[in-house]
């Protein structure tokens, strides 16, 4: 029995409204705006370069992300070895890295004045120096993505190997097949279609990014759209380099939620059983660590260590108290807005109504929009508004909307909205209607199954997601850029501006505060996340 | 009989255009165990939404101790009928204690000492005082259900449904549980409802049984009776394995393999059905001579698929204590008790 409600039809609405309208306004502005010289100028120069660069940049993530995220997930799913239980969550943490900030690490430890090839070129090996690769170009960002994204394979591909029945892997052994051809025969393919839907994640967010890509002189489709606006000061250009990024972001994300529904498929009904862990003692042991160590090392050790390293050795970045306070407040209110969304658009898609679950998972589409893209689609909407107010007011409406905090925060919205539906969907999945039953067959109302059956059931859900949106926003570099007020700088802008100027020495700080006050919610967001499969 | 706690009178609802129940009648007394049997599709989950409130009627009525529940518009909502269900799967609370889960239905109408006075006098009837503190999923599957039967008698309901309840269970657990459950019932004096498809367990369980086919009961009564005088074959394969042999009145009579039998009552020409439980069959000098197919051991017995002199298959169940050889001659009687006459159709 549906008890028809309103509510959450109008909060699916709203964060359809919110995470769908900057990609609207976006698209119409491409097409209606006058025409001028700026985008035919660039596509005879730097458009196929952008392009070529994003193909690079994307591909070359996803195949060593690829990589990283399956071994990973394979070892801890399938292994049993020392501090296996810790690797679990840690394996997750470089997520907190901003691309960006790995960027500035990296280039800076391998550069030819670096740390690395310095005393080579000391020692009179200058030929041996030249050997060493250097973290640039569209391959080095391409690196540097697959280090800190990985873990979105990692995550979903343990979770798809945990799941796997372990009697599948039983029958192909019983029908003789070795250990390695069960592995590339069985346990592979049916965990294929996870494994490309966290590799279209991977994709999404190197389409996406600014910072890394500016930093590494791989300037992508992203690039363009922010130079686009803020050196040409085109909206109508930036829309429509918008509109090409955003159609390469949503073959990532057509991709992902098409894998999605085909991992569903894959999995077998019946009694979950958990697989028996191969226990690796001695040498193998050591081995299992090591290989799980080097992801850590790669994308959160090394950057990190090089630059708490120049932050102690260089003079200090002015503002950056005034960009933590930024940063902070811009992260909190955003992600209890988010949270309350996402809330609401859960609801919507439980109820099950048609208008309901369309409208939520139409607010899951402002994920796959780069923050470059829901940046400039604000912009749209908010400078439509005010001519509009300014039109019924006859003359100067007061508040000027655009490239205010909350222009920024409805960007913000747009983009992180999905991240927050999908914990609290998946929290309140496990709030059945069989429970609301039984909760009604003792005696009660609609109030009290809300109160102690749904909410201390979906709290949790409800914390994760303000948490990574919370992560989300305090690493968002594209869409703060273009839509930040006026000496309103966060940490990311604050460290974007000075790595641009080559003063990586003060760039440090901030890009760590970053990290320091990401990485306790990721740690929380990470356990939260494997407790539920080591059940 | 006193006055029903629960009637259910021409109940029906359809899902999708296809009719799930089809004008069902059924009455629950207090202190009365009725079980309603069928295959999986009969409707009897519905039927037991039903009377819960969970689902409402398109036509008919349910009514109990005087006041309507359901007439096909106004619906007492599930969480003013306070009828008991244990669910199939439980639906236990997973964010709450053992403890908890059965003081649900009691907070807000009693003083704190009195639910968990109730809380540890049903942990007690139901022997799991010692996980108390315990959440749902550390528990077995025997524990869990244990939980689901006590919260669902927590608030004394005068109703209590349960929906297959040992069908996830291992057949020995299943054994031991059903009839400590049972007790639990009876002693609590409810009327309840068991809804499953296991023959064998509407027999251990039900004072009174219904059998369900296609949204429509099909046949009630107590269990010998609905047992050994179906009123259809449908009714009869139900509860467990029936021989059918066709035959027509000639003279009063009807001529079986194993001789004559009378039918005063019945006019010549009919076609008839002759229904035959394999238990009624017994092994006799004079009997009708058989060839046996297979033996298999069933629960003590043997149970022996047979070939008559005219080609047709039969299935007997003998005592094990005459071995019997495959391929061998078996004569047998029949006990005319056991057996019923039905106008074929």
């Amino acid at each position: 029995m549906k008890a028809p409600a309103p509510g959450p039809a109008v909060f699916g609405s709203l964060a359809a409204l919110v995470a769908a309208g900057p990609i609207l306004a976006v698209a119409w502005i491409a097409v209606s705006a006058p025409w001028g010289d700026y985008l035919l100028h660039l596509l005879q120069t730097r458009l196929p370069g952008y392009v070529l660069n994003t193909l690079i940049v994307t591909s070359t993530a996803m195949i060593l992300a690829g990589g990283i995220g399956t071994m990973a997930g394979w070892m801890i799913a399938r292994l049993d070895f020392p501090g296996r239980n810790i690797f679990a969550w840690a394996l997750a943490l470089p997520l907190a890295v901003p691309a960006y900030v790995a960027a500035y690490g990296w280039l800076d430890l391998t550069q030819a004045a670096g740390p690395l090839q310095t005393p080579l070129r000391e020692a009179g090996l200058t030929s041996l120096a030249d050997l060493l690769p250097v973290v640039r170009g569209p391959v080095g960002a391409g690196f540097v993505f697959s280090v800190t994204l990985y873990p979105y394979v990692y995550l979903i591909a343990r979770q798809a190997f945990s799941e796997q029945h372990p009697d599948m892997q039983n029958a192909a052994r019983t029908l003789g097949a070795s250990r390695w051809q069960t592995l590339t025969g069985i346990t592979l393919p049916l965990v294929r279609p996870s494994l490309a839907a966290g590799l279209a994640l991977v994709a999404m967010e190197s389409i996406a990014d600014f910072g890394a890509v500016a930093h590494l002189g791989a300037p992508t489709l992203t690039v363009g759209v922010v130079r686009a606006w803020a050196g040409a000061g085109s909206v109508p250009d930036a829309a429509r380099l918008a509109v090409v990024l955003a159609l390469f972001a949503y073959l990532a994300f057509a991709l992902e939620r098409q894998s999605r529904a085909r991992a569903r498929y894959g999995q077998t009904s019946g009694g979950r059983r958990q697989t028996r862990r191969i226990r690796l003692a001695g040498g193998q042991g050591i081995m299992a660590v090591l290989v799980c160590l080097l992801p850590i090392l790669l994308g959160l050790v090394f950057p990190l260590g090089r630059l708490l390293y120049l932050a102690l050795t260089e003079p200090a970045a002015r503002g950056v108290m005034d960009g933590l306070n930024n940063s902070l407040g811009l992260a909190s209110i955003t992600a209890i807005l988010a949270a309350l969304l996402g809330l609401g658009a859960a609801y919507a898609i439980r109820s099950g109504t048609t208008f309901g679950v369309l409208s939520a998972r139409l607010a899951g589409l402002g994920y796959a929009a780069p923050g470059a893209v829901a940046a400039v689609g604000a912009l749209v909407l908010f400078a439509g508004l005010q001519t509009l107010l300014d039109s019924l007011w006859g003359g100067r409406f007061p508040i000027l909307l655009s490239a205010t905090a909350g222009a920024l925060v409805f960007a913000y919205l747009s983009r992180f909205a999905a991240v927050a539906i999908a914990p609290a969907e998946t929290a309140l999945a496990q709030v059945t209607h069989r429970l609301d039953e039984a909760a009604k067959t003792l005696g009660a109302g609609r109030r009290r199954i809300a109160a102690d059956i749904h909410w201390p059931l979906i709290l949790g859900g409800i914390g994760i997601a303000a948490l990574m949106v919370f992560v989300e926003v305090m690493k968002e570099l594209p869409a703060t850029m273009i839509l930040r007020p006026f000496n309103t700088d966060t940490l990311a802008v604050i460290a974007h501006n000075y790595a641009a100027d080559e003063r990586l020495g003060q760039a440090a700080l901030p890009s760590l505060i970053i990290v320091l006050a990401t990485i306790p919610a990721m740690i929380l967001a990470a356990r939260s996340l494997t407790r539920g499969e080591e059940r | 009989m006193s006055q029903p706690i629960l009637s259910v009178r021409g109940a029906e609802k359809s899902l999708g255009g296809n009719p799930i129940l089809n004008g069902v009648d059924l009455d629950l007394y207090c202190g009365q165990v009725c079980a309603v049997l069928g295959p999986s599709g009969a409707g009897k989950s519905t039927l037991l939404r039903m009377i819960a409130g969970l689902e409402a009627l398109e036509a008919g009525s349910i009514v109990s101790g005087g006041q309507s529940w359901d007439d096909g518009k106004h619906l007492t909502p599930a969480e003013k009928r306070r009828v008991g269900v244990v669910f199939q799967d439980y639906a236990l609370f997973p964010h709450l204690t053992v403890e908890k889960n059965i003081a649900f239905g009691l907070k807000g109408h009693f003083s704190k000492d009195a639910v968990n006075a109730r809380v540890a006098e049903l942990t007690k009837q139901t022997e799991i005082s010692a996980l108390s503190q315990s959440y749902p999923h550390e528990l077995s599957g025997g524990e869990q259900q244990r939980v689901a039967l006590a919260r669902a008698l927590a608030p004394r309901p005068d109703i209590i449904l349960l929906d297959e309840p040992f069908s996830s269970l291992d057949r020995r657990l299943r054994a031991d549980l059903r009839e400590q459950t049972m007790k639990v019932i009876r002693e609590a004096g409810a009327a309840a409802l068991i809804v499953t498809h296991d023959a064998d367990e509407a027999f251990e369980t039900a004072d009174t049984l219904f059998l369900m086919e296609e949204g429509r009961i099909i046949q009630s009564g107590s269990p010998a009776e609905v047992y050994c005088h179906p009123v259809s074959i449908s009714s009869a394969r139900l509860l467990g394995d029936i021989n059918v042999a066709p035959g027509r009145i000639e003279n009063h009579r009807i001529e079986t393999l194993f001789g004559t039998i009378k039918a005063p009552d019945i006019k010549d020409g009919t076609a008839m059905n002759l229904l035959v439980r394999p238990e009624a069959l017994r092994e006799s000098e004079t009997g009708a001579e058989f060839t046996v197919e297979d033996i298999r051991i069933r629960q003590g017995r043997q149970r022996i698929r047979i070939t008559a002199s005219d080609g047709t298959h039969w299935i007997a169940e003998l005592p094990l204590a005459n071995p019997i050889k495959k391929g061998g001659i078996l004569r047998l009687a029949l006990d005319e008790s056991a057996m019923t006459l039905l106008p074929a159709l």
